[in-house]
């Protein structure tokens, strides 16, 4: 049924905003950790209810497919002001899951790339999802221990990513690392506008 | 929600009748909720529609009201579906994100995460 054209209520809210940012990257790279460094409530957790709609091809054929699984989204919150609001979402892990991505990726000011240089290849598929979206993001280094021995230059040619789109080394447990991650991505979105 | 407990399950298709998506027009993850101000409040409302009424007092993203009641995502739309369908919630239309994010956002946004 579709009442979109008569519903009551649906009039815009101008006064408050809430935008996206969405961190990415393979599973274990610390992209719940960076919500939580961050956030100014605890790491929100959600579950996303799916049905078969949601599960890939890997179901095994001639097997009753209405499987129920849930998948979880954390999220954080940042205050900007009163009526402004930034929302980080952890995307979820698993390629299957691309269909939340869209969702989550609509109308999104940007994403940022976790990447861990141990397994670069973890990396490799959000990078081409915002690419191919036009997303803007941002590429950030987690340095687990803290050591800065990284070199942006070779992440950038390993990741095949153009000289625009900044890489920055982060620790994903320290604020102000955090910041400026966020900023850097804020800052290159803007230069979209 | 794994395991062989249906409990859970079964609550949630009471909510929401075992409806998927919510009634009428689609809206985001972060789009802004809120009460209808004075608006006529049915007697019979469940625990759920009374807590997402008085949560959206204050415009509210729908993330935000999902966390709140600790319901799936879905779930919680399918809710919010029902009550705009009954007038008592405004739910924020979607927009590109040229109409909603202009310079003067993305300064404050900056602003205020440096002064973090």
């Amino acid at each position: 049924m579709d009442y979109a054209a008569s519903e009551p209520g649906t009039t815009a809210v101008a006064s408050a905003l809430a935008i996206k940012i969405l961190i990415a990257g393979g599973f274990g790279v610390g992209k719940t950790t960076m919500v939580g460094t961050i956030s100014e409530i605890r790491p929100l957790h959600t579950e996303e209810l799916l049905s078969e709609r949601g599960i890939g091809v890997d179901d095994t054929s001639g097997v009753e497919a209405k499987v129920t699984t849930t998948v979880a989204l954390d999220f954080g919150r940042i205050t900007i002001r009163q009526g402004l609001w930034l929302y980080l979402f952890g995307t979820p892990g698993q390629d299957r899951f691309w269909f939340m991505w869209d969702e989550l990726a609509l109308g999104a000011l940007g994403a940022v790339v976790l990447a861990d240089t141990r397994r670069l290849q973890d990396c490799f598929p959000a990078v081409d999802y915002f690419e191919q979206r036009g997303i803007p993001f941002v590429v950030g280094v987690n340095c687990f221990d803290g050591a800065r021995r990284y070199d942006p230059a070779k992440v950038r040619r390993a990741l095949g990513l153009s000289e625009t789109i900044p890489i920055v080394l982060c620790d994903v447990r320290e604020r102000e690392s955090v910041k400026n991650v966020l900023t850097t991505l804020v800052t290159y979105a803007v230069e979209g506008v | 929600m794994t395991g062989d407990d249906p409990g859970p399950l079964i609550r949630l298709f009471g909510l929401t009748g075992g409806r998927a998506r919510p009634q009428g027009e689609m809206f985001d993850l972060v789009a802004i909720v809120t009460t209808v101000g004075g608006s006529y409040e049915p007697a019979d409302l469940i625990p759920e529609h009374r807590a997402v009424l008085w949560l959206c007092r204050r415009p509210t993203p729908v993330a935000d009201v999902a966390a709140h009641l600790k319901l799936p995502i879905n779930i919680t739309r399918v809710i919010l579906g029902d009550l705009r369908r009954e007038g008592l919630v405004t739910i924020e239309r979607p927009r590109p994100v040229a109409q909603t994010i202009d310079e003067r956002i993305y300064r404050e946004v900056l602003h205020g995460l440096r002064s973090l």
